[in-house]
Parts: C-alpha cells; structure tokens; sequence
C-alpha cells in the first residue's frame, strides 16, 4: 500500500510547531470557495423573482432556519446563521475528500475533517458557544444542573458534560476517516493482483470503490447534518428550561 | 507455527471479532430505527418528511459506534501489529 492514510506533510511553524500543511491548505481552499460562492450568492440576492439557484440555496437555509426555530423557539433566531455556516463548511469539507488532487500529485487534497485537528477545534466552538450563551442568560445556575436529580451525581453529570464534545468531535472524524481508510483498502485489494485458485478477487472486487465512494457521499451528508442538528440540540439544553 | 504467525493469526481473529460484534449491534440498532419509522408514516402518512428527517438523524446518531469500532480496529491491525507486512515477511520466509 503506497498511499498512506492518517500521514500528513508538515509544516514547522515558530510558537505552534508542527502543523498539517496539506489539512491547512485544503481548509484555506474550502473557505475560499465557500466565501466565493455565497457571495456570489448574496450578492445576486433578487426578492422580486426566483432564478433556480436561489431556491436550492433558500431550501438549504429554511430548512436549517426551520430546525432551529423548532428547537431553540424565539432566542435561536440570532445562531441561524452560525449553524448554516457550520451545517455547508463541514459538508464542503466532507465532499472534498471525493476530488482527487493528492492523486494528481498536488500538496493537499482529502479531507480535511479526517483529520482530528478539524474536527475539535469545531466541537470546542460549538461547546464554547454553548457554554458562553447559557452563562449570559443564566448565570452562574447554568452549571446547576450538574447536581441536578442529587448532588451525589456530580461526577457523573461532569463526565457526560466532557463526554459531549468528545462524542461530536469523534463522531464526524471516525465516519469521513473510515470512509477514506476503506476506500484505500480496497483499492489496495484490486491492486494487488489477487487470485485464489480460479477466483479472481481482484478483479471480483472492482466495482467495489465506486460504491463506496457513494456511501461516502451519503455518510459526508448525514454526518454534517448530525453535527448541525447536534449543535442545535446542544444549545436549546444550554439556554434553559424554561422551553 | 513460529511466534509471528500466532501474532498474525490472533489479530486477524480479533479484528473478525471486532467487526462481527460491532456489524451485530449496529444491525439490530438500525433495524428497530427503520422499523420504527415505518409504522410512524403507516400511522400517520403526512409527517412523512420530518419521520425520515428524524429517521437518518437518529442512523447517522447510531452509525457512529460501529463506525469508531471499526476505525480502532483497522488502527490495530495495520498501524499496531502491521499484518500485512507480516504476512508477506512470513510468506517470504516460508519460501
């Protein structure tokens, strides 16, 4: 197996030390494009008639906005835009592995969320804000409910307040990680040349990266859906009971 | 049988154990998932959308595990033990 999975070419940076350049680069690449397209988008922006590529960007954005109108009620109208950001970036993100630039020999391409240096610092954003907005509307009784049905289970309420972020971040990480670690094993399999006795499992086996390639694109969908959805969940238990 | 190959052959089996048990869980999960739904809409056709929108929430929710599980244990059998340059070690030796 040439292709490494899970080895990046680095970068030494003075203060921080040793970075991902190739995640770096395709993170810069996927912002780029992001905030090329929706501004595009925003600036062609027309109230007074519907071109089509304005309804698939409103079905994006009302559906996100109808989620978490559902969840959050009246205070989660100002996050609407955080989790629409959040819900394309991740999904941009997710798709990019698909595009085959380390294939063509440039210095980035996969994706970046298959890397774990992605996917954490977007879980600690997500719990930053929760954590943030609950102290500003609720105070200190934010942290009440840690001893909530008793004080006796504090411990337990600690790990589950820890274990939420780690549970996010792992979550997205492990499904576009394993999608690419599959596909490469795979296609290590065709390209071994395997045969036994009359079998030819090599060639048996062909059409079997096209179809993960397609659970890939669904997995990529689902899971920057999940994280949204998570996200809203998150936040309406961060902001109060009294829902 | 040298020391090697009971390495070899003991990581194979765990890794078969590993995605045999994680492939058994995460089946019955997402069958009660999916089964659940379907008699959702057959109770009530017009939620239809927001059943499914829920149904591939709680799957991709569940997907997870399994997921995590087979990560860790394609993480042993090629990063901690390196299988398959085992095998080709002990096939070149067995030449």
């Amino acid at each position: 197996m040439h292709e490494q999975i899970g080895e990046h070419i680095t970068w030494l940076w003075p203060i921080v030390g040793t970075v991902h350049a190739d995640t770096i680069m395709t993170t810069w690449l996927v912002m780029v494009l992001t905030l090329v397209f929706f501004a595009f988008v925003g600036k062609s922006y027309n109230s007074a008639y519907q071109t089509r590529r304005q309804t698939v960007i409103e079905g994006i954005v009302n559906y996100i906005a109808d989620l978490s109108a559902g969840t959050l009620g009246q205070r989660g109208e100002p996050f609407v835009p955080f989790f629409i950001s959040l819900f394309v970036f991740i999904f941009v993100m997710n798709q990019f592995g698909m595009l085959p630039f380390k294939a063509l020999g440039l210095p980035f391409g996969g994706s970046p969320t298959a890397d774990v240096n992605t996917v954490v610092p977007l879980a600690l954003i997500v719990f930053s804000l929760c954590w943030i907005v609950g102290f500003r509307l609720n105070g200190i009784r934010q942290f009440a409910h840690l001893a909530k049905p008793s004080p006796a289970l504090i411990l337990i309420n600690v790990i589950e307040e820890i274990a939420r972020p780690v549970t996010l971040a792992a979550r997205l990480f492990f499904n576009i990680f394993v999608g690419e670690l599959l596909f490469i094993v795979v296609a290590s399999i065709v390209q071994a040349k395997v045969a036994i006795g009359f079998f030819n499992l090599s060639l048996a086996v062909t059409f079997v990266p096209f179809l993960i390639q397609f659970f890939n694109l669904f997995v990529g969908t689902v899971q920057a859906f999940v994280f949204t959805l998570l996200a809203i969940v998150y936040l309406s238990l961060a902001i109060g009971e009294d829902h | 049988m040298s020391s090697e190959a009971l390495v070899a052959g003991l990581t194979l089996l765990s890794f078969g154990i590993i995605i045999a048990a994680v492939a058994f869980g995460s089946a019955i999960g997402d069958g009660i998932v999916a089964s659940k739904a379907v008699e959702a809409i057959a109770r009530q056709p017009e939620a239809r959308p927001n059943i499914l929108t829920f149904m591939f929430l709680g799957i991709g929710v569940l997907e997870a595990f399994p997921i995590i599980g087979l990560g860790l244990a394609f993480y042993l059998l090629l990063v901690v033990v390196k299988v398959p340059d085992m095998i080709a070690h002990l096939s070149v030796v067995a030449k």
